[in-house]
């Protein structure tokens, strides 16, 4: 009986969970360092250079559904948050993208933030732990991931996540 | 006449040895890259393909499988042993990317609990049994006395008499 009352216990609770959901261990700790260049201007940008401001660091490709819905909403966040780049940044990172296609992209849906591809062996997505696009993390100051959007970002997500990165906004709840 | 002849075979001897060699140095090359290739297979034949339903990453052929494919195999080739890749990825992706969940902490329970249920069941089982034999036995104690009575027995041999007479 208890151990029937056991295993319906851990069903009941597995059910409450969504499965989807897969918390990532990078979360609170520093962010993996990634060194690229921007699609069309070819200017450098690495971690290190990001040292001291928050930044929204948004995988992304040119195939993927998913990132055309979220692109006007990171394209707003840009202009609306980074237009002093040392108090906040957007930086898209496209994966397994070609680089005519992801600047096509680009153009479409009139991206003036940070792009860049990933090199061709993945290490970035893989250093991050990307299960597959789009994806997000939210870093702060001081290079620490505080929160992680697996899917495409909403608007409540950012409102809620780059003022308190920037030390506006109260504390936001942990992330995926 | 004797010097080309030395010559001659002094060149077929090192044509030969050159041939040998290579033929080694081939079967040597062939040896450890099918080394490599099994050793990267057996790794990626644990992780978990991101993109997948239930898939291992090598037998996807999910882009993002190729890739986490191509990473494992460099990390084997600079020497780095499976334990590392795969603490590697879990420090990534979590347990989540391991295909079997590992057995230590948590991960050992889930190994443990198959064995430790089947335990539970077979000690019910076993007790089950035992207590019904004791019952019985409890219904049937050894002093209860002959189960037939002595004018049973003589209505038994009666019977049996008749049969013998009339065959």
């Amino acid at each position: 009986m208890v151990a029937i009352a056991a295993l319906t216990g851990v069903l009941a609770f597995g059910f409450t969970r969504n499965p989807k959901e897969v918390r990532s261990p990078l979360v609170n700790l520093p962010a993996p360092g990634f060194s690229v260049t921007e699609l069309n201007t070819g200017v450098p940008l690495s971690l290190a250079q990001l040292k001291g401001t928050p930044f929204l660091l948004n995988f992304w490709a040119s195939w993927c559904a998913a990132c055309r819905d979220e692109a006007h909403l990171l394209e707003t966040a840009h202009r609306r948050w980074g237009k002093d780049a040392k108090k906040f940044r957007v930086v898209g990172i496209a994966v397994q993208d070609k680089l005519e296609d992801a600047r096509k992209f680009a153009r479409r849906f009139g991206k003036t933030y940070y792009l860049a591809l990933d090199n061709s062996t993945g290490d970035i997505f893989m250093n991050y732990g990307v299960y597959g696009v789009p994806e997000s993390f939210f870093v702060d100051a001081n290079g620490v991931i505080r929160y992680k959007k697996i899917g495409a970002l909403t608007q409540a997500v950012i409102e809620e996540q780059v003022p308190a990165l920037m030390g506006t906004g109260p504390k936001p709840k942990a992330g995926d | 006449m004797q010097t080309t002849n030395a010559g001659w075979t002094a060149g077929w001897t090192a044509g030969i040895a050159l041939l040998l060699f290579a033929f080694l140095a081939g079967a040597s090359f062939a040896q450890s890259e099918k080394t490599l290739q099994e050793r990267v297979q057996e790794i990626t034949r644990q992780l978990r393909c991101p993109t997948c339903q239930a898939l291992s990453v090598k037998d996807s052929e999910a882009s993002f499988s190729k890739q986490i494919r191509g990473k494992v195999r460099r990390m084997v080739e600079e020497g780095q042993s499976e334990e590392d890749i795969k603490a590697y990825f879990v420090s990534r992706y979590g347990e989540w990317i391991l295909m079997a969940p590992s057995k230590k902490g948590l991960g050992l329970v889930f190994w443990l609990l198959p064995v430790a249920a089947l335990f539970l069941a077979g000690g019910l089982i076993g007790y089950r049994l035992y207590h019904n034999s004791r019952k019985y036995h409890k219904e049937t104690p050894e002093d209860a006395g002959p189960a037939l009575s002595e004018k049973q027995r003589a209505m038994i041999s009666s019977d049996l008499k008749m049969y013998e007479e009339d065959e």
